[in-house]
């Protein structure tokens, strides 16, 4: 026993050198650190306008998507700011942040007196409550006077979506703006027994080809959901939701008034064709609950088709990622609406020590077809070779698998339609994004957005109700008939006519002014 | 009398027996799953005996290796340097404690029971550890905050030495000249290698599956340790999957199987596998000593 411990005492003495030796180290580490960065600072902030020549400012950038995939940002890193440093006389440290972690960690972030000179927001992300708490900067004096290419490349339109009590907080790169809705199929399924892709226009034409599937492929559930946990109606989006879905403005427009979805007949038809489908075995009977990826069902062969938005080159993307050849069928034509275009958006917040810098940065974004390549494929020669004008291939040796910067999340950087596209896949693809974009019908209230904050209560109680009722209603589960009116007496119970006077009431300020 | 007792002893056994089942059996699982292929996972689910085999998975680890070991040794040198510096401070600030001829015995006691109770929550920890102690970005993030020392444990070890260390054998080693260090380290540390084994495995265990740290003070992913790592796909896919915005599925392309989930946490979980054996005498031991009398 003593001699164990007496072990025992040399071992914890040798830790508690070794550690303390660590401990040192790394506070000195910490202080230069910290010396340094706050040397940083102090240069960003005490540099007078006139003479910015002298000194470089340091920009701390957030940006969106998986830090596990782009292990060679440290090199874009460097090569960015070998290329800005000219041009805006800036240094940027650029840090990236998961989906899964990005609320919590940019909330902590902001709640901190930390720099951040730009960063990534989204409506997902709580865009909206960061306004309200004044985490964010008003830009429209930024942008005029130091984002001439910001106005150009987006317009009017899309620039002013993102105003909040008249005040722009977000630029939205330049991608998809609109959404439509769409069935994707199997291509190998539709070729073998002679679907007609385009005489699907209406979900009343699916039935047919549901009937050719269950009927001839008995392993094969004919429709499955489109998103893990959304409804199965989730992108059947023939309304402008404003927003969140409580409240809508159908065909984009009705007069301006807004209306129950749940109370309208076309949704009692649809549901009532759901249950239609389902009874005869179309929709998958675990359809209101699973949780698996509807890409792998579909890759395994389990699956025939499913819904989805669409945009351009959506179908060659389902492809690839289900390995089987896709075909889409688009039965609800595009429209742009507040949450399409909305999607993610880049902000200065209000931590940032040098706005106008941010904005100078962004700026190029829009206008450096260099900088955008460089952040969204990386360094020439190392993580990408170009084969014409426009196009790319991997160099030797690296794949789409093993890439050291597979950023995932290219459509971010500013004018995204000057990208590189990669060898193999449609090199018209911007063109037609940008046709796609213009194409689309423009909601009447795109602009518009709905402050929550007087109905915060009857909001969570819809949403419980909602959670009960309505992934099994419109997987067919429940029969509409006599569970669709209960539905709705429970949603009005839970004041879904508050919310519904609430955002009418906005909705006729907002547009008094626009 | 002995048929009565072996009746006993044989349903006793039976219950404990599929408790234990209750245990393994998602072990089981989560191993099958990772060697299952692909494909037959997602067509007929998760199953104990996988109609068809495929080690893709592994090999996929392995041609990734660099990323996945990183993270794996970050984790190690966390948990081994956290549980060595953790078990010494656990150790001396609870022997102070125990003391009760120490005059602030009493207030160092209510000093840590307080934090049992009460801490400052998420933002003020945080901004504390990035503003004053500028542990971002480092592996310090990784080992200090919530988890070096733990309230509970001290106590455990308190009360262990208050119970278990007979106060004459310390008084003994005083008369014989021992000073304080010594006493600590020749009469008290050989007597409480129960306990400090106990509190030794919980902290561990208890660094080897912590993201939550890595989650909030890293950014930079040559720190992520490999629970980060795996959380991060998690939540990443939880995220992808629960918002339906046509310019993540970009992203969704990106995201690993549901077999090299499995074969990840499979790897993650061997360590502790192994390791426990080892403990697990004296952890019984310490938890029933240390618990006594709390």
């Amino acid at each position: 026993m003593k001699r164990i411990g007496k072990l025992m005492f040399v071992l914890l003495a040798l830790i508690l050198v070794i550690s303390a030796c660590g401990g040192n180290s790394g506070k000195n580490g910490s202080n230069t650190d910290s010396v340094s960065s706050s040397g940083n600072q102090a240069t960003g902030s005490e540099v007078p306008k006139n003479d910015s020549k002298e000194k470089i400012t340091n920009l701390n950038v957030l940006i969106f998507g998986d830090g596990n995939t782009v292990k060679d940002l440290p090199i874009i890193q460097d090569a960015v700011n070998a290329h800005i440093k000219d041009l805006i006389n800036v240094k940027v440290n650029m840090t990236i942040i998961s989906p899964g972690d990005y609320v919590q960690k940019t909330n902590l972030l902001l709640s901190g007196n930390e720099q951040v000179d730009l960063m990534i927001v989204s409506p997902f992300f709580g865009y909206y409550s960061q306004v309200a708490r004044g985490q964010l900067q008003p830009l429209d004096e930024l942008i005029d006077q130091h984002g001439p290419d910001i106005k150009s490349v987006l317009g009017e339109d899309y620039l002013n979506t993102s105003r909040v009590n008249g005040k722009i907080y977000g630029v939205v790169p330049m991608k998809d703006m609109a959404s439509g809705a769409g069935l994707t199929m199997r291509k190998d399924l539709v070729d073998k027994y002679g679907i007609d892709v385009t005489k699907i226009k209406s979900l009343e034409d699916m039935t047919a080809v549901f009937k050719v599937i269950k009927e001839n492929e008995p392993g094969i559930i004919p429709l499955i959901s489109g998103a893990t946990g959304a409804s199965m109606l989730y992108f059947n989006k023939w309304y402008d939701d404003l927003g969140d879905g409580l409240g809508v403005l159908p065909n984009f427009d009705n007069g301006m008034k807004v209306v129950n979805l749940f109370e309208t007949t076309e949704y009692a038809e649809q549901l009532k064709l759901m249950r239609e489908w389902y009874n005869k075995g179309y929709i998958g009977k675990d359809a209101a609950t699973t949780k698996e990826v509807h890409l792998d069902v579909v890759k395994a062969g389990r699956a025939f088709s499913y819904f989805g938005p669409t945009k351009v080159g959506k179908v060659e993307q389902e492809s690839n990622s289900t390995g089987r050849p896709m075909v889409g069928a688009e039965y609800l034509a595009p429209a742009s609406t507040t949450s399409s275009v909305l999607s993610f958006m880049w902000a200065v917040p209000l931590n940032a020590k040098t706005p106008e810098k941010s904005m100078k940065l962004l700026n190029l974004m829009y206008k450096d077809k260099d900088l955008i390549n460089l952040l969204s494929w990386g360094v020439e020669g190392t993580h990408y070779v170009k084969i014409s004008d426009n196009v790319i291939n991997y160099p030797e040796g690296i794949t789409a698998a093993n890439n050291p910067y597979a950023m995932g999340t290219k459509w971010q950087f500013g004018n995204s339609f000057s990208a590189y596209t990669l060898n193999g896949s449609d090199p018209d693809i911007f063109k037609k994004l940008e046709e796609f974009n213009k194409s689309a019908i423009k909601s009447k209230a795109l602009g518009f957005s709905f402050d929550n904050s007087q109905v915060k209560t009857e909001i969570a109680a819809v949403t419980n109700v909602m959670n009960t009722y309505k992934n099994a209603l419109e997987a067919g589960l429940l029969d509409p008939a006599d569970k669709l009116p209960e539905y709705i007496s429970k949603l009005k119970e839970a004041g879904i006519d508050k919310i519904i006077e609430e955002k009418q009431k906005q909705l006729d300020e907002w547009v008094k002014f626009n | 009398m002995y048929r009565e007792q072996r009746v006993w002893q044989w349903s006793s056994h039976i219950v404990l027996f599929l408790l234990s089942l209750l245990c393994v059996l998602p072990f089981i699982l989560l191993f099958m799953a990772s060697i299952t292929e692909e494909n037959t996972l997602i067509l007929n689910g998760y199953n104990f005996i996988p109609k068809e085999l495929s080690l893709e998975a592994y090999r996929y680890l392995w041609d990734n290796s660099s990323s996945i070991f990183h993270a794996y040794s970050v984790t190690i040198i966390v948990t081994v340097i956290g549980t060595s510096v953790g078990l010494v401070i656990t150790s001396l600030l609870a022997y102070a404690a125990s003391r009760n001829d120490y005059p602030l015995h009493k207030v160092l006691g209510f000093y840590i029971f307080f934090t049992l109770l009460f801490n400052g929550g998420l933002v003020p920890t945080y901004l504390l550890y990035t503003q004053y102690i500028d542990v971002k970005n480092t592996l310090f993030a990784l080992i200090i905050p919530y988890l070096l020392m733990n309230g509970f444990n001290v106590m455990l070890v308190r009360t262990f030495y208050i119970t278990s260390v007979p106060k004459p054998l310390i008084e003994a080693a005083h008369i014989d000249g021992a000073g304080e260090w010594r006493t600590f380290y020749s009469i008290v540390l050989p007597l409480s290698v129960p306990i400090l084994a106990t509190v030794g495995l919980l902290q561990t265990i208890m660094y080897w599956n912590d993201w939550f740290n890595g989650m909030i003070f890293i950014t930079d992913s040559k720190y992520f340790s490999l629970q980060n790592v795996l959380n991060t796909m998690m939540t990443n896919i939880e995220f992808l999957s629960s918002s339906n915005n046509s310019n993540l599925s970009s992203v969704m392309v990106q995201v690993p199987s549901t077999g090299i989930r499995m074969a990840i946490a499979v790897i993650a979980v061997i360590p502790i596998f192994v390791a426990y054996p080892f403990f697990q005498g004296y952890f019984v031991k310490g938890i029933a000593l240390g618990a006594v009398k709390g």
